[in-house]
């Protein structure tokens, strides 16, 4: 009657029971957030763990917080659709919660996690891109204690992270945004619901006191590297200039000129060159000119 | 294959099943319990046919662990209509009202998606019963019908008629 190999399942009470866990079984083990993932890559034998450790149901790994002045707090198997539903979210990190919304259908935002869109690794996830361009850092939990790195750090490639034997991840730790800032977020995929990206991108925009001039630029692409990818060329290009019709052209030639997309199902390489493009000039207008409302 | 008897809360009945770890609940609905109406299409969470209601919410049964599920408040389309009368819920009249099933394989996750959007929001937008119901594929009637069922319910809700 079913397709999985055998595997022995636990559910954990607590963090604590659940760190005991990953560390007894190590790399036998694979933890199970909202399986929308995991389950498939094991009807798929793509993994075949002996041991599945269930982390869905923790209260301690839950929820959203706020504080003004200081950031926020999303635990790792906070649901994508508690993300793009989160009215802290949707005001002060507008970018994430959009991206949230985008992920998979209603009922993969329902089962799907934060923590596992990041932990899956995938480069096409909808997540990781907002938040690295925020300027999230990720806490890895184990029974040792706790230790912290950006986003970008923790994803190191396709299906890799920096999670070691014994550890999950934690939370999220979204700073405070900027003063005159704001971050967008945009996708291309080939429909407009249940695709997998073929590009994203995510750009965060400071500006100076005159609200004209850019202070600071984050632009990270999604789906065009084996992690996303941030732009060293167009904060070169934008850093301390106000933006013009000649600047937003050139910046999505340089967003181009550093992706390194392949060619696969989704999209040719050349295409997701093009479209990174458009995506660049798109979301650095529109980070542009949120920020000067901001 | 060790296996062990777990509690499933079924439309309000709580159903005794020997499941093992590896269990799928699309699976354990359908063939140990016997509610065929949860369909089980792709099997890869793309298709949404296996849509039941999981405390509310429309979760995908064909990606969810049985054993993962003592605890929790399952809904399949046998629990929307009237226990007691047999009478079907609007949501479902509502759909063969205007003709929005065809091969009925979508229906029944079309039905559930519908129902977990509207109770959690009874007054969506249009754009807002597409973006809820983009998990559900039809084959058939396409989208348009379905659609128009939808916001008839909606409709109905907000005259106070069902």
């Amino acid at each position: 009657m079913n397709i999985l190999h055998d595997f022995e399942y636990f559910k954990p009470g607590n963090k604590k029971e659940a760190l005991e866990l990953v560390k007894k079984y190590g790399n036998k083990a694979k933890v199970l957030a909202g399986g929308t993932d995991l389950v498939i890559m094991m009807k798929e034998k793509m993994i075949k763990p002996d041991y599945v450790i269930d982390i869905s149901d923790l209260n301690e790994l839950k929820g959203i917080t706020y504080e003004e002045g200081k950031g926020a707090e999303v635990y790792a198997c906070t649901k994508v659709a508690d993300i793009e539903s989160s009215e802290d979210l949707k005001r002060k990190y507008p970018a994430l919660a959009y991206a949230a919304s985008q992920l998979g259908s209603h009922q993969v935002r329902v089962m799907a996690t934060m923590g596992g869109n990041c932990c899956h690794s995938s480069p096409a996830a909808e997540t990781p891109a907002p938040l690295s361009a925020l300027g999230a850092k990720v806490v890895i939990a184990s029974l040792e204690g706790e230790r912290e790195m950006p986003i970008e750090d923790f994803i190191q490639g396709n299906r890799r992270n920096d999670l070691k034997e014994g550890e999950i991840l934690y939370k999220f730790k979204l700073p405070e945004p900027e003063k005159n800032s704001a971050c967008r977020y945009g996708h291309i995929g080939l429909r407009d619901a249940m695709e997998i990206d073929c590009a994203n991108m995510a750009a965060n925009i400071q500006l100076e006191d005159d609200k004209e001039t850019i202070k600071k630029v984050k632009l990270v692409m999604g789906s065009v590297a084996i992690k996303p990818l941030i732009s060293k060329a167009v904060p070169a290009l934008l850093e301390g200039k106000k933006l013009t019709e000649e600047l937003i052209e050139k910046t999505g030639e340089a967003a181009q000129g550093e992706a390194k997309p392949i060619s696969d199902v989704r999209a040719s390489a050349e295409y997701r060159k093009d479209v990174i493009a458009a995506l660049a000039r798109r979301l650095v207008k529109e980070a542009y000119e949120a920020a000067k409302e901001a | 294959m060790k296996k062990k008897i777990v509690k499933l809360d079924i439309n309000n009945h709580v159903y005794e099943v020997l499941v093992s770890a590896t269990d799928l609940l699309v699976d354990v609905i359908r063939k140990q319990i016997g509610l065929t109406g949860t369909k089980k299409g792709c099997g890869q969470g793309d298709c949404g046919a296996c849509t039941v209601l999981v405390d509310g919410e429309a979760q995908l049964s064909c990606l969810m662990l049985a054993i993962a599920c003592e605890g929790k408040k399952i809904t399949t389309i046998e629990g929307i209509a009237n226990q007691e009368t047999g009478e079907l819920h609007p949501l479902q009249q509502a759909f063969l009202d205007h003709g929005a099933v065809q091969c009925g394989f979508c229906t029944p996750g079309m039905v559930l998606s519908s129902k977990a959007l509207v109770d959690n929001n009874p007054t969506p937008t249009e754009e807002e019963i597409k973006h809820a119901l983009e998990g559900n594929l039809c084959r058939c009637t396409g989208y348009v019908l379905i659609l128009e069922a939808v916001e008839s319910y909606v409709d109905s809700l907000a005259k106070g008629e069902v």
